[in-house]
């Protein structure tokens, strides 16, 4: 069984200069218990797409298409608003990227904990703050009493970031969704988010969704990783392999850029260009009019994402 | 808190001080006295002795002080143009049918204003929006004496169902205080919509959603508790500011209210009737300013707990 099966989506959000399609043709799933990594541009549709398929979007203005688009099994093209509230924060948890802005801000933590609690399941309300100050505790939080009665604007970046794990694992999620949870955060707890996102989806057995920006965020938390670029899918395999030999040439690029990663004193290759307008995107494979190995056909026709060798895939001419 | 309170209380006698004193200024630095009209022609000689009875020959500063001691007795002395009462009983009787009007046009208006501001943030850009935004902007723009107008036309003249005048019977009150509504239901419906905007489109309430609460709890307890910061420290002044009712409307429908008397105390030099209105308004804006700040404190974690934003 797929946790996260979705087929051909397509988010687009009609502007005034046209049609902006932010997702094209994305393919991608996740299996139980396994993590996986969205990494792209910004721009490149990695946040809309884990919007879509919580349908978070504002649909109008949003337009969402798919061949299929489920989470545990569910249709979530057809899910109603109370089937969606109803999988929202149990099934499916999302973590966002500034956790100064995720609170309510007239509200205490314990407070916003339990009421999610209790949204999902009949508890009174001593026992969901109880269990609130638990979760607390999991999270690695050394006073869970006081965070629990503190407001938001009291706590930390990194603290706030800890309580907004807790309050995703409060109805114990089958997946969690983490759009870029480290980028507002400062260097140094970085890693320690990361790390405990990395042992709670352990402990928890749950699957993960990583979206970001950062190839070394990926390389430390997940197993398997879709590279994402104008909106499509270019690239995708195990993280370790995609690393050690990337097929594409956007994720050879993108490699390329990283400080660090080739041994010696060498200059980092940028990616010459601009990334696609998503309202008047090239024609044939987006990468095209940056790709250094292009050829006409590449302007010509969309490659296909196209499995190579065994669990890895590429959208690329090229490599077929 | 306390401390606050207190704070707030000295620094409301230093703006009453204040006010007091520019408004006297201001009064008298207008040319001319109370018997310099041309409608009551009267000698010099009788001029300087009614001048002298009234205080008003001596020095400014004695006269300011003469007042304001009466003021701190609750004695605002004697209006010029109706010397058979005191200011407090002119005000005792002008003021009900003002308050009144005021008083029951915003208690209409006001929530459904605010009725109208959330109906119209909640369906922002659906047909919903756009009427009752066109509905607040026609309430804003169309001075209240055209819409005084037209209901006398509708409801007086045409199906004659209501008076179209006095104050006699409360079904005389009606079309005033319709007439009335309109203000503050256009002001309420527009700031409620847009503090309820600016809070439905903060990240919280993404997050909201995405913990699966039902939308129902989000707006009603998250959203609206996030807009009424914004929106109570609005709203309680203008509460205010309709106690003296409205000059239009009670000049429109022959209200017996105080409005008319705003005009003639000043047009006419009746210095202890104007003096004891601006006092009294400042007074009533202070506190309604001092409640709102208190409300807004006691709504917000931020101030109530000390420290701000980060």
């Amino acid at each position: 069984m797929r946790l996260v099966d979705i087929k051909d989506l397509t988010v687009s959000f009609p502007q005034t200069e046209g049609l902006v399609q932010a997702v094209r043709g994305l393919t991608l799933h996740v299996a139980p218990g396994e993590s996986l990594g969205i990494v792209g541009e910004s721009g490149s549709g990695k946040s809309v797409t884990c919007m879509a398929v919580l349908r978070l979007l504002r649909e109008p203005p949003a337009r969402i298409a798919a061949e299929r688009l489920e989470l545990a099994g569910v249709d979530m093209r057809k899910a109603d608003r109370r089937q969606l509230a109803s999988m929202r924060g149990s099934v499916a948890a999302m973590i966002f990227q500034d956790p100064m802005t995720a609170f309510d801000p007239v509200f205490t933590i314990g407070h916003q904990i339990a009421e999610t609690i209790r949204a999902h399941r009949a508890v009174s309300k001593s026992e969901a703050m109880a269990e609130a100050e638990d979760l607390l505790a999991r999270v690695r939080i050394k006073a869970p009493k006081a965070v629990l009665q503190s407001y938001p604007h009291q706590l930390s970046g990194g603290m706030l970031q800890r309580a907004m794990i807790a309050m995703a694992l409060s109805s114990r999620p089958q997946i969690l969704f983490a759009d870029e949870p480290t980028t507002a955060l400062d260097v140094t707890i970085q890693a320690q988010i990361l790390q405990l996102i990395k042992e709670i989806q352990a402990e928890y057995g749950m699957g993960l969704i990583m979206v970001t920006h950062d190839l070394g965020v990926v390389a430390e938390t997940v197993d398997r990783v879709v590279v994402m670029y104008g909106g499509r899918v270019m690239e995708e395999g195990p993280v370790q392999e995609i690393f050690d030999a990337a097929a594409h040439p956007y994720t050879q690029a993108l490699l390329g850029s990283i400080p660090g990663r080739v041994a010696g004193r060498q200059r980092l290759t940028e990616i010459k260009g601009a990334s696609p307008n998503p309202a008047h995107p090239p024609s044939g494979c987006p990468f095209h009019p940056r790709c250094p190995v292009a050829e006409p056909r590449c302007a010509a026709e969309v490659p296909a994402l196209a499995p190579f060798a065994p669990a890895r895939a590429a959208a690329c001419w090229r490599v077929a | 808190m306390i401390r606050y309170i207190l704070g707030r209380l000295a620094s409301i006698a230093l703006t009453f001080f204040v006010v007091s004193v520019i408004v006297f200024l201001m009064m008298h630095a207008v040319p001319g006295g109370p018997f310099d009209g041309n409608d009551m022609p009267v000698s010099a000689e009788v001029k300087a002795k009614l001048n002298a009875n009234l205080g008003l020959d001596k020095p400014l500063y004695v006269q300011y002080l003469n007042y304001m001691g009466g003021v701190l007795r609750l004695d605002f002395g004697v209006p010029f143009q109706s010397p058979g009462e005191t200011v407090l009983q002119l005000l005792g009787r002008a003021w009900p049918p003002s308050l009144i009007l005021g008083g029951a046009g915003v208690l209409i208006g006001a929530p459904l204003g605010i009725l109208l501001g959330m109906a119209a943030a909640l369906n922002r850009n659906s047909w919903i929006d756009y009427l009752a935004s066109a509905f607040a902007t026609l309430g804003l723009t169309i001075p209240v004496f055209v819409t005084s107008m037209m209901l006398i036309l509708v409801f007086a003249v045409w199906l004659n169902w209501l008076p179209a005048s006095g104050w006699g019977k409360p079904h005389s009150w009606v079309l005033p205080i319709l007439a009335y509504a309109t203000i503050p239901m256009a002001t309420y419906a527009r700031y409620t919509r847009s503090a309820m905007l600016d809070v439905l489109n903060k990240p919280f309430v993404t997050v909201l959603r995405a913990k699966g609460l039902p939308e129902r709890r989000i707006i009603f307890q998250h959203v609206l508790r996030n807009a009424s910061l914004a929106m109570v420290t609005v709203f309680l002044p203008m509460f205010i500011g309709t106690a003296t009712g409205s000059i239009f409307v009670e000049a429109m429908f022959r209200v017996p209210g105080l409005g008319a008397y705003f005009v003639s105390s000043i047009e006419q030099r009746d210095y202890p009737l104007e003096m004891a209105l601006i006092l009294i308004v400042t007074l009533m804006f202070c506190f309604a300013y001092l409640i709102s700040d208190i409300a807004y404190a006691l709504l917000n974690p931020r101030i109530r707990f000390g420290g701000g934003e980060k």
